[in-house]
């Protein structure tokens, strides 16, 4: 594994996953949040937020690494699609439980599908190797 | 084709069951408890039965995306293959869960809850799906 080439993915991974998510959940879906103001907080809790994005984008870099080790945006970013589709099904499942709008519901899952697709995307890009295309087979 | 159909649907579906009966067992149970000190972050129980549907096709989906990734990227390196990745999946989870936390009044004993048996669930969950699934190549062998 290419550290260097690893540690520059994960940076930009963090910064567009916290810019994202502050832009879509902070701002655009703003106004759909307010409609259920007691599942929130009166203000986010910085550290933890800023924290929780850390993992995510180090753990998401890692996975891209292992998956497609020649990296590029494209596999990469069809990746990020599929992990999407882990959060959207946690997502529905919180929709049965909590008592979130369905407007909040599909933000959501829109948000995650781009979030990680382009996030994929970017790591795949940086992360490129100059071996040729193999994919990840352990033990073998 | 029907037979490939077939297996797909086995391997997805034992898997889901399992996912289902996991997670009612952590959430319904053990960690009943810990929901209670927060009636008004959750739905009443006769809402929740009436969305339950919900509940099954997210499980779905997210058990079918577990299986797609490990099928493309990660088969042939068996039970620990399927092990390392539902740690990786479940701690870039932990990620997630870390920043709902922070926009969402959750008791933290919930989230350290959650993220301990999510954690477990996935190891056994990625352990099942390493252990089942053979790529094409192996199974011809």
């Amino acid at each position: 594994m290419d550290w260097k080439k690893f540690f520059i993915a994960f940076v930009a991974a963090f910064g567009f996953l916290f810019l994202f998510g502050f832009v879509w959940y902070g701002m655009l879906m703003h106004g759909a949040h307010q409609e259920v103001p007691t599942l929130l907080r009166a203000k986010p809790d910085f550290p933890w937020l800023i924290l929780g994005h850390i993992v995510m984008a180090f753990f998401f870099t890692m996975l891209c690494v292992r998956f497609v080790p020649a990296g590029g945006p494209g596999g990469c970013a069809m990746l990020g699609i599929v992990v999407a589709l882990i959060y959207a099904g946690a997502d529905l499942i919180a929709f049965a439980v909590q008592p979130l709008t369905t407007k909040i519901l599909c933000g959501w899952i829109v948000g995650d599908l781009i979030q990680f697709a382009i996030a994929g995307a970017i790591i795949g890009a940086i992360y490129k190797s100059s071996s040729p295309a193999t994919r990840y087979v352990p033990n073998s | 084709m029907f037979q490939i159909h077939e297996t797909i649907y086995y391997r997805v579906h034992s898997r889901l069951r399992l996912h289902v009966r996991l997670g009612w067992l952590l959430n319904g149970v053990l960690l009943k408890d810990v929901y209670a000190e927060t009636p008004n972050l959750w739905r009443s129980q006769s809402e929740m039965m009436s969305l339950f549907h919900w509940i099954i096709i997210g499980q779905a989906l997210l058990i079918f995306a577990f299986v797609a990734i490990y099928a493309s990227g990660f088969a042939g390196g068996g039970v620990m293959a399927g092990v390392r990745l539902g740690v990786l999946l479940e701690v870039a989870a932990i990620g997630m869960r870390l920043a709902i936390y922070a926009i969402q009044p959750f008791p933290g004993k919930l989230i350290i809850y959650g993220s301990a048996s999510g954690l477990i669930e996935m190891i056994i969950v990625g352990a099942i799906v390493g252990a089942i699934y053979k790529p094409p190549a192996v199974r011809a062998s």
